[in-house]
Parts: structure tokens; C-alpha cells; sequence
């Protein structure tokens, strides 16, 4: 009987611990991946968008809108990318600060203010480099409001 | 060895000694003497309360000085003319409490004369004679204009008097003897002007005046050294963050620093706070760039200028040991090249040692 208990007790233990080192995996993943998108898809993005109107690039209004609507396909998959543990000090690279799961509903309502600026700039490109640099620094102001109220920088 | 000869002697030695601790306190008093400005050295000038305006944000005074929203270290205010003090800063040499700097007369500046107020700014003497402490950074505001200095307090007498007293610095000894500042300061402070140099642009004149004397660039983006001094030969080349953790980046034209950022990309950074890679300043460095955003175009560009012309220097503080592996998923990420990882250890194919 004795023996019967410890060997349930190892194998709900090795279990646990599974499930654990399953779940520390999925925060990594999450971490990764919520990077990853503004690492490889917004702020290259961004950066051909700001080359267009600082006259880096020549303007080109196909080019600019597709860059926009990039980052506009960003936000509603970016946003399930926090589960709880994910935050700085708790796991490797996050540079999430614990504000925002105290405030979750404000940095979503941010990140959807991102999705709608950004699909906006998509939108003027058409209209000129004028009305684009108008409403592309409309976006980047929501990158702004959000990197300085939710985020902790790492340093590289 | 005994009797009235070793005795005497004995007493002669602590004369000497005697007389070495007054002397050392004479030049010690001497040294220290508060060195201020007398009336004769304001020029006339009617005060330009415009120009006050676009100084006090050229110098962010309100970063420091405005009332923190709500915890004392929060960088975000209540209001940016509420110059009700109280935010603290914890550095090396302990806590300091920014004073109120707003006109009320018992806890503000109210009482304080222009010739006071250039006196703070150009020698760091307050108007009682005390030495202030150089975490107010009057090491670069000794190098603006008289002029502007009073167009800055006119504007400031037009500031709504904020009555909020504010608690006494918290330092360690020695560094709580404002009297020591003296010798600090014989190094550090000389209230000299800054001066244009002809070989260069206007332009480039320009961005430098508003570097160096105003917008005390250098405070935070020079290293200094144990006692606090800032490294001239290093100036720009980053430094540890004074308040702690992290560091604040090189500005010289380097490959370390900011090399690769055309004059459009830096004054474009300072106008949206975005970076060329559509990174994002923040941390201290956010409500800098909001006042740098306030300024005049051509001012930005002014300063770009400036930063493009500077000698480009290695990063005065080594970055980051990345021994710990902790940052080595980013640097690939960055690169784009995992092979760049430092941390082989990690790596499931590194060679077992």
C-alpha cells in the first residue's frame, strides 16, 4: 500500500513536472513569437515607411501601403501573446512590464488603437506623401504612448 | 628618555600639529568660499519672457521640477508649470529631493533676485551662499548667456507659486558637507559663457550652445568619474544610468554610438522619438524628446549637426557581459544570425567540456 502511494506520488510529481517544463516552454514560445512579429514585421515596416518620408526612399504609395497593412494584421494576434509569466524578471527577453497585465484592457485598447492608425496610414497612402507622413506620425505616436507606458527596455 | 626634554618635545609636536589643522581649515574655508557673481557682471537687458519660455524647455526644467504625478520617482508630472519640486533621485551619493523652484516666496524661489538666480545657474551658489549640489546641473547651464538666463527667470516669475515644501537631501558622508563642494566646484564650475567657434558653422555653433548649456546633453550622456566629475575626454560616449540599472548610449558619431544616423535621422528622432530602426526612446530619455520636439525645426537639425561633428569615440562604458546567455536570443534575433550567439554553452551541439 505504502509502496503503491509513493509510486502515485513520483508519478503525479513527474507529471507535474512536465507539465511545468511544457508550459515554461509555451512562455518562451510566446515571448519569442510576440517579438519576433515586432521585430520582423512592424518596426521594418515602419522603418521603410519613416525612409519614405524623410526622402530616404523615394515615396511610393503601393509600397507604403502594404507596409502599413503589415503592421495593421499585427495587433489582434500580438495581444494573445501574454499569458501570466511572461513578464520581465519572470522569463528570459521579456521586456513586458507586469503594468500590463494590471491594465490589460488598456493595453489591448492600445493595441487596437495600433491596428486602426496603422490601417489609417494604409489608407492616406493613396492620397500623397503628405496626407501619408500626416497619418504614418498619428502611428507612430501610439507606438510611443505604449513602448513608454508598458514597456521595459533591455539592453542590447 | 624621561623629564622636561621629552616632554617639551612632546608639546611641540602637538603645536605642530595643532597649527597644521588650523592652517588646513583656513585653506579649507578659503577654498571653499563660495565664489558668486557681482551685479555689475548682468549686462542690460530687458527680459524676453518668449525666449525664457523656449529656454526653460530647451533645458526640461519641468523634467526635474515639476510635481511627479504621484509616486516621487515617476518621470510623468502633474503639470509642467506647477515647478512645485519634490521628485527624488537616488544616486551614488544618496537621495536628493528636487527643490521647489516655483515663484511662492516661503517655499519657492519667490524671494529670489535674477542676479541670484544667474548666480545658481552659473556658479551653483544659492542666494544664502550655499554651494548647491551639481545633481541641479549648473555645470552646463554656467555655459548659457546672460541674456537667456534672464529671459528664463522672467518667465519663471510668470509661473503659477506652487507652495510645497520639500524634504531635505538624504546623502552619505562626506558628500552631505555642502560646504566640500567648494573644492568640486574650483574643478567643475568656472561660469564661463559658451563661446562660438569660428572654424565651425553657425549651424553647428548653434547646436552646440544648446547642447552643452541648456540642454545639458552631457549630464547623462558623458561617464564621470568617482567624484562625480564629468570625463571631458569621453564626453558623449555613454555612460552608466546615474539612477541605476542600465546605461545611457553613446552619442558620438561611432560605431558604438550613433554612426550610422544620418542629421535627418537624429533630428527626426528628437521631433518623433523614433529611432531609424522604428525603435522607440523612452525611459528618461521620453520627456527629453518631447521638449526637443517643441523646439524649432532648424534647432533640431542644429543639434544633429552638432552630434555629427563631434569626435567619434568607443563606448566609454563596455557593454554588457553576455556570459549569462540572457540576451544571447536577441542578438541573433537582431542579426538575424544564431551563429553570433556568444553563449555556445547553451547551444545543444556545443562540445561537451
Amino acid at each position: 500500500m505504502q509502496k503503491l502511494m509513493v509510486m502515485v506520488c513520483v508519478s503525479v510529481g513527474v507529471a507535474i513536472c512536465a507539465t511545468a517544463a511544457i508550459s515554461a516552454e509555451d512562455l518562451a514560445a510566446a515571448v519569442k513569437e510576440r517579438r519576433d512579429l515586432m521585430k520582423k514585421t512592424v518596426a521594418p515596416a515602419a522603418k521603410l515607411g519613416g525612409q519614405m518620408i524623410k526622402g530616404v526612399e523615394p515615396f511610393d504609395a503601393a509600397k507604403a501601403a502594404k507596409a502599413m497593412s503589415d503592421i495593421s494584421a499585427v495587433p489582434d494576434k500580438y495581444v494573445t501573446l501574454f499569458p501570466k509569466g511572461t513578464e520581465h524578471g519572470a522569463i528570459a527577453d521579456s521586456e513586458a512590464l507586469p503594468k500590463i497585465w494590471e491594465d490589460f484592457d488598456n493595453f489591448k485598447a492600445l493595441a487596437m488603437k495600433l491596428k486602426d492608425a496603422s490601417a489609417k496610414a494604409a489608407g492616406a497612402a493613396a492620397q500623397g506623401k503628405g496626407t501619408f507622413t500626416a497619418a504614418f506620425n498619428d502611428m507612430t505616436k501610439v507606438c510611443k504612448e505604449c513602448h513608454e507606458t508598458y514597456r521595459e527596455k533591455l539592453e542590447h | 628618555m624621561t623629564g622636561a626634554g621629552g616632554a617639551g618635545a612632546r608639546r611641540a609636536w602637538w603645536w605642530a600639529l595643532f597649527a597644521l589643522a588650523i592652517t588646513g581649515a583656513i585653506v579649507f574655508y578659503l577654498l571653499t568660499m563660495p565664489r558668486t557673481l557681482s551685479a555689475s557682471a548682468l549686462p542690460q537687458h530687458t527680459p524676453d519672457v518668449a525666449n525664457g519660455e523656449y529656454m526653460f524647455t530647451a533645458g526640461g526644467c519641468a523634467e526635474c521640477h515639476a510635481e511627479p504625478l504621484v509616486k516621487c520617482k515617476d518621470t510623468k508630472v502633474k503639470d509642467q508649470k506647477h515647478l512645485g519640486g519634490g521628485r527624488c533621485l537616488k544616486t551614488d551619493f544618496g537621495m536628493f529631493y528636487v527643490p521647489n523652484i516655483s515663484p511662492d516666496k516661503e517655499t519657492g524661489i519667490g524671494n529670489w533676485t535674477t542676479l541670484d538666480f544667474v548666480n545658481a545657474m552659473k556658479r551653483g551658489i544659492g542666494p544664502d551662499g550655499e554651494h548647491l549640489y551639481p545633481a541641479f546641473p549648473y555645470t552646463s547651464y554656467q555655459r548659457m548667456t546672460y541674456e537667456d538666463l534672464i529671459d528664463l527667470k522672467a518667465y519663471l516669475d510668470t509661473l503659477p507659486a506652487v507652495k510645497h515644501k520639500v524634504p531635505p537631501h538624504e546623502l552619505t558622508f562626506p558628500y552631505n558637507i555642502r560646504r566640500g563642494l567648494g573644492l568640486w566646484q574650483l574643478l567643475y564650475v568656472d561660469g564661463k559663457t559658451f563661446k562660438p567657434d569660428p572654424k565651425q558653422s553657425a549651424d553647428i555653433n548653434r547646436g552646440a550652445y544648446l547642447v552643452e548649456g541648456p540642454g545639458h546633453c552631457g549630464e547623462c550622456h558623458s561617464p564621470r568619474n568617482s567624484i562625480g566629475g564629468i570625463i571631458a575626454s569621453e564626453a558623449y560616449a555613454g555612460a552608466r544610468n546615474p539612477e541605476g540599472k542600465g546605461k545611457i548610449p553613446n552619442i558620438t558619431p561611432s560605431k558604438d554610438g550613433i554612426g550610422d544616423w544620418s542629421t535627418d535621422d537624429i533630428a527626426y528622432m528628437l521631433e518623433t522619438g523614433n529611432t531609424p530602426d522604428f525603435d522607440v526612446v523612452g525611459g528618461v530619455m521620453g520627456p527629453v524628446q518631447e521638449n526637443m520636439s517643441k523646439l524649432k525645426p532648424e534647432d533640431r537639425a542644429a543639434i544633429a549637426a552638432f552630434l555629427k561633428s563631434l569626435p567619434p569615440l568607443p563606448d566609454a562604458v563596455p557593454r554588457k557581459n553576455k556570459a549569462s546567455g540572457k540576451s544571447d536570443e536577441d542578438e541573433g534575433d537582431d542579426s538575424g544570425d544564431e551563429s553570433s550567439s556568444s553563449g555556445a554553452a547553451d547551444h545543444p551541439d556545443a562540445p561537451e567540456k
